[in-house]
């Protein structure tokens, strides 16, 4: 609901490493996303291309890999992965003691810059 | 050229939120992030909580929302320091926003800051503000159905105070559906059933409340 923040943020975090590294501008961002984090890859993407303009950034593409929801069962001692933004029970035994290991990331992690 | 910047999207956010914890940490406030869905009853749950608590504890409130004061005109009746924030639009606070208006507030003078943060069961929920714990409510006719469709906020609340409990017997609620779907979602949920229209519950909600800041 408020990925247009979330780019703003994004976009500051990279550009403000692009200026450090004494670098122009950037082409690629690449960010990783839980299914858990309550962003949307979709929404995320189109308020990039708002955001970015008048950025060095301006020209650059956003690249998301979208990370489902998964762990570790202490029941079965199976690790699991959901098709879901979250889980109370293991989908496998149902069990409760479970660890979410994945899926509440929201991480700026590559940029290719010129 | 690749580079490698592996970095919290929400780091500058957090990085705000840690420097206002502090500053309520050297200031000897308590701070509580208070989150629902417009129309809970937060601003009815302030009112009662301060009436409660007047004369124990100093209360100050920060009051979030979209457009308007009516909610800081209602505390400002109890003749408690409060503050307005506007978001203009942005759907919750974040660090910054509270770290602006701090200095308006008497903060040394304070026990307890409440920071009443936009109606919305989503969003508010992902920025931390410098809080000490979150806080939930959710009123009866929201339904039953809640912790299962908006689960992060359950999973990041310390207490859930179940409001409107005067309107079970007119709505098809359970709260026992209520109270297990929350509890898987967060084991450690403190749950509390209240009406700020009759009073019922406040004592519990209120006494829980000054065991954690005293």
């Amino acid at each position: 609901m408020h990925e247009v923040s979330i780019d703003t943020s994004l976009l500051k975090i990279a550009v403000d490493n692009c200026k450090k590294e004494g670098y122009k501008g950037i082409e690629l961002i690449k960010v990783k996303v839980g299914r858990a984090s309550g962003i949307m890859p979709d929404a995320l993407s189109f308020a990039f291309d708002a955001v970015k303009i008048g950025t060095i950034a301006e020209k650059a593409t956003l690249t998301i890999d979208k990370i489902p929801v998964s762990g570790f069962c202490e029941g079965c001692k199976n690790s699991f992965t959901v098709d879901e933004a979250f889980v109370i029970s293991c989908p496998q035994c149902g069990h409760i003691s479970i660890r979410v290991e994945t899926g509440h990331e929201l991480h700026i992690y590559e940029m290719d810059v010129f | 050229m690749k580079v490698k910047v592996v970095s919290h999207i929400l780091e500058a956010n957090d990085r705000i939120a840690a420097e206002n914890k502090k500053l309520f940490k050297e200031s000897g406030v308590y701070a509580i992030n208070l989150m629902s869905a417009p129309g809970a009853g937060k601003t009815s749950l302030l009112e009662k909580t301060i009436q409660e608590l007047r004369g124990d504890l100093k209360i100050g409130v920060i009051e979030g929302d979209i457009a308007g004061s009516d909610d800081a005109r209602r505390i400002a009746n109890l003749h408690v320091p409060v503050v307005q924030i506007n978001t203009g639009g942005a759907c919750h606070l974040d660090a910054n926003m509270i770290s602006e208006v701090l200095g308006d507030l008497p903060l040394k003078e304070l026990d307890l800051l409440i920071i009443e943060n936009v109606g919305n069961l989503v969003c508010p929920a992902e920025f931390k503000v410098g809080e000490n714990i979150k806080v939930m409510l959710l009123s009866i006719a929201e339904g039953d159905d809640k912790p299962l469709k908006y689960p992060l906020m359950f999973e990041e609340s310390s207490a859930l105070i179940l409001n409107k409990i005067d309107l079970l017997p007119h709505t098809n609620a359970s709260i026992e559906k209520i109270r297990k779907n929350s509890l898987s979602l967060n084991p450690k949920l403190k749950i509390f059933e209240v009406s700020c229209r009759t009073g019922e519950g406040i004592g519990k909600w209120v006494k829980w409340l000054q065991s954690l800041i005293k």
